[in-house]
């Protein structure tokens, strides 16, 4: 049995054979058994799915809080301990870090060129570090607009496909209603930014000739936060957190026309308010000149340097990622509207997830169209959990009328050097 | 002999107990901060831990929101300290001059709190100081006052006014206490001499109680340096308590979200030195100025 498991795997052979070829944990006989932790909505029903699609491979699923609510500091608390799963979710922006800290295991060599074939290229280079490769991407969220196709068609407002028509609409909104708002600018959406920025050209973060760069405000971010605060300042947006109850009334209470979120804020929108059932609609991102959008959200799987089944590990990965069954099983649950980085799963997206809230709406089409329109290059950087903490600290500042965005931008810059001289990686900061 | 045997039987359990708790994680922070997981360029190579010398703390007094949070937490201490010595010295003065009436119940009263730990203290204020749960707000509200507890200018006072809640009641006690050993003769000299209560309060009490007002000075310093639980917990209602918001949250943050323990080290290591330098100043200053 000295034969290589992973060329088995890379054959497409293991399920006749894995049964003998795959080391086992517990007992002769039984199924290897991993661990898998997630906060990712629908991922019991995945699991429940795969276990019993065979029964080589038996995943012990945990429900984890999400990153920020906990998530991330007790995966790196048990990776610290030696006792990280086997499989862990990772939002693409924490990536490198966790890459960096040796918790995501390179699995260059696990993720073989079917799987590669399956999945969009541009995802897979987010999670693509120094040519090796880190974690495998699960969904890719173009940001798009989502707005209230009652409201626009009462007032006989226009979709706005420019950020110049996103403007003129505020002001025509601001104009008729003394207590709505078009949009939000959320004093909690470093990654929203860091969307628009991505869109705009913007880029935070480059890795060439062996050096983190860091550029927070490059001129397409300096751009993208004078536009915004220009509608702070003229107060055609709301500016509070986007994840707060000030914002769920928003919402709620009809006071906001358009929300600017990834493609799975449609599943959170319908879980979260089943009342406006029918109210909403999706649109393309607006757009500079070029159109090309960015992404928000995303969450892609990994396997620790713990893992003792990695091969296992991955297979589950793979599963995940690619099998329309997967995909399935996770809309189903009725609070996910995520969108798959394997095209080969967009038809089962599509036929799955649950349509009547936006009205029959073709949503998985328009989430191909922009998928497709996701600017090529974007790096995240080594600490984006602190990163994202420093920028929104200033954005809370700006919204309350203290200092600017750009302000807070270039805050979050010095505020992440340090970390990164202290991690010992080479750095530049460079003007663009 | 026996005498010696005695004393070191009696030390051992604050040597034991200064060794555990104070000299040995000081080590290891010092240790840690000279030391780093370090993989070169990009960071994705193996790892190996190397001796790096000052550069955690090249990087921690390089860092504005290290520099900001010790701005903030001496900003604290300035509006603190004073409020709460000459807070607790008041009341302390009021009950000894026997003004006040039912004095051990005003004692009881103001120094409950302070048998209320930290953590719930805050939570019970961070219930009174969150609009929609405030039952203040909500009254406040009624009177056409809208009050922000939790607004960019007023969140410290918010932390000063838990701080001065939880402690005021337990310096009293000291002062009072100390107030209490002051010789009667000397008072009934200074009527005699005709001081009236508040003379005699600020005049004859207030400077033969020197010591004990040091020794609060001295003990809430070095406390409010550390302040940590109150911005904490509510920082969960306000975005204006940022992760990085006094130098003991700026430690939590490195070790935890950012998973740098020798940044951590050196941060701790740095807080540790300012508070000492901070306290010897203020000795030597207020011994000067005994001499």
């Amino acid at each position: 049995m000295r034969l290589s498991r992973r060329t088995l795997l890379a054959a497409g052979l293991t399920a006749p054979l894995a049964a003998c070829s795959t080391p086992q944990r517990r007992g002769a006989g039984g199924p290897v058994e991993i661990t898998f932790w997630s906060a990712l909505r629908g991922s019991q029903q995945v699991v429940d799915a795969f276990n019993s699609t065979q029964n080589r491979i038996r995943v012990i699923f945990q429900q984890i809080p999400s990153g920020g609510q906990g998530g991330y500091a007790k995966l790196s608390n048990a990776a610290r301990a030696g006792n990280a799963p086997d499989v862990a979710t990772i939002e693409y922006p924490q990536v490198p870090g966790y890459a960096i800290d040796g918790v995501a295991r390179d699995i260059t060599d696990l993720v073989t060129d079917r799987i590669k074939q399956k999945l969009l290229p541009q995802a897979l280079k987010l999670t693509t570090f120094d040519h090796r490769v880190f974690s495998v991407p699960l969904d890719i969220e173009p940001m798009v607009l989502h707005y209230r196709a009652d409201l626009f068609e009462a007032n006989g407002f226009q979709i706005p496909e420019t950020w110049d028509d996103y403007r003129d609409l505020a002001r025509q909104v601001k104009a008729k209603f003394p207590d709505k708002k078009l949009g939000l600018f959320p004093t909690d959406g470093a990654m929203q930014f860091a969307c628009f920025a991505w869109q705009a050209g913007a880029q935070w973060f480059d890795t060439g000739n062996g050096k983190w760069q860091v550029s927070l405000a490059d001129t397409p971010t300096r751009k993208v936060a004078e536009y915004w605060q220009g509608l702070i300042d003229e107060d055609l947006v709301f500016r509070n957190a986007s994840d707060s109850k000030q914002h769920d009334a928003q919402v709620g209470q009809n006071l906001i026309l358009t929300r600017l979120s990834g493609a799975w804020d449609a599943g959170a929108q319908m879980r979260a308010r089943p009342a406006q059932k029918g109210k909403w609609r999706i649109a393309p991102m607006p757009v500079w000149d070029r159109p090309v959008v960015g992404t928000h959200g995303g969450s892609t799987f990994a396997v620790t340097k713990d893992s003792k089944e990695p091969e296992a590990a991955m297979e589950f990965i793979e599963w995940q990622t690619t099998h329309p069954d997967a995909l399935t099983a996770r809309l189903k649950s009725g609070t996910s509207s995520q969108y798959p980085v394997a095209p080969g799963l967009v038809a089962a997206g599509a036929k799955a997830f649950p349509g009547e809230y936006y009205g029959g709406q073709d949503i998985y089409g328009l989430f191909k169209q922009e998928a497709d329109k996701i600017r090529d290059g974007w790096v995240w950087g080594p600490r984006m959990t602190a990163t994202q903490r420093v920028m929104q600290d200033g954005f809370a500042k700006a919204g309350a009328g203290e200092g600017t965005l750009i302000e807070a931008v270039r805050e979050a810059q010095s505020g992440t050097m340090p970390d990164l001289k202290a991690l010992g990686l080479s750095t530049e900061e460079v003007e663009r | 002999m026996k005498s010696k045997l005695a004393c070191a039987v009696l030390m051992a359990p604050f040597f034991l107990l200064l060794v555990t708790v104070f000299l040995v994680p000081t080590g290891t922070a010092i240790w840690l901060s000279f030391f780093a997981q370090d993989q070169p360029g990009l960071g994705f190579g193996p790892e190996s831990t190397v001796f790096v010398g000052l550069r955690s703390y090249v990087a921690v007094l390089s860092d504005p929101t290290f520099r900001g949070g010790l701005l903030t937490v001496v900003l604290y201490c300035l509006i603190y300290i004073p409020l709460m010595v000459a807070g607790a010295l008041t009341l302390a003065l009021l009950l000894d001059s026997g003004v006040a009436k039912l004095r051990s119940w005003a004692q009881m009263s103001l120094y409950l709190p302070h048998a209320v730990p930290g953590i719930i203290a805050a939570l019970i204020w961070l219930y009174l100081y969150t609009p929609g749960l405030s039952p203040i707000i909500d009254l406040f509200a009624k009177g056409d006052i809208h009050v922000n507890f939790l607004g960019l200018n007023t969140v410290l006072p918010s932390i000063v006014n838990i701080a001065l809640w939880s402690n005021l009641g337990y310096n009293m006690v000291i002062f009072y206490a100390a107030l209490q050993a002051v010789p009667r003769e000397v008072l009934e000299a200074s009527v005699v001499d005709g001081a009236g209560p508040v003379k005699q309060a600020l005049r004859i009490k207030t400077p033969l109680v020197r010591g004990a007002i040091f020794t609060v000075g001295i003990f809430t310093l070095i406390w409010a340096l550390q302040l940590f639980t109150e911005p904490v917990l509510l920082s969960q209602s306000t975005p204006m308590i940022s992760a990085r918001f006094s130098p003991s949250m700026y430690i939590y943050d490195a070790a935890f979200t950012r998973n740098n323990y020798g940044l951590a080290a050196a941060a701790s290591v740095i807080l540790l030195a300012f508070t000492v330098a901070l306290s010897y100043a203020v000795t030597r200053w207020t011994n000067r100025k005994a001499a």
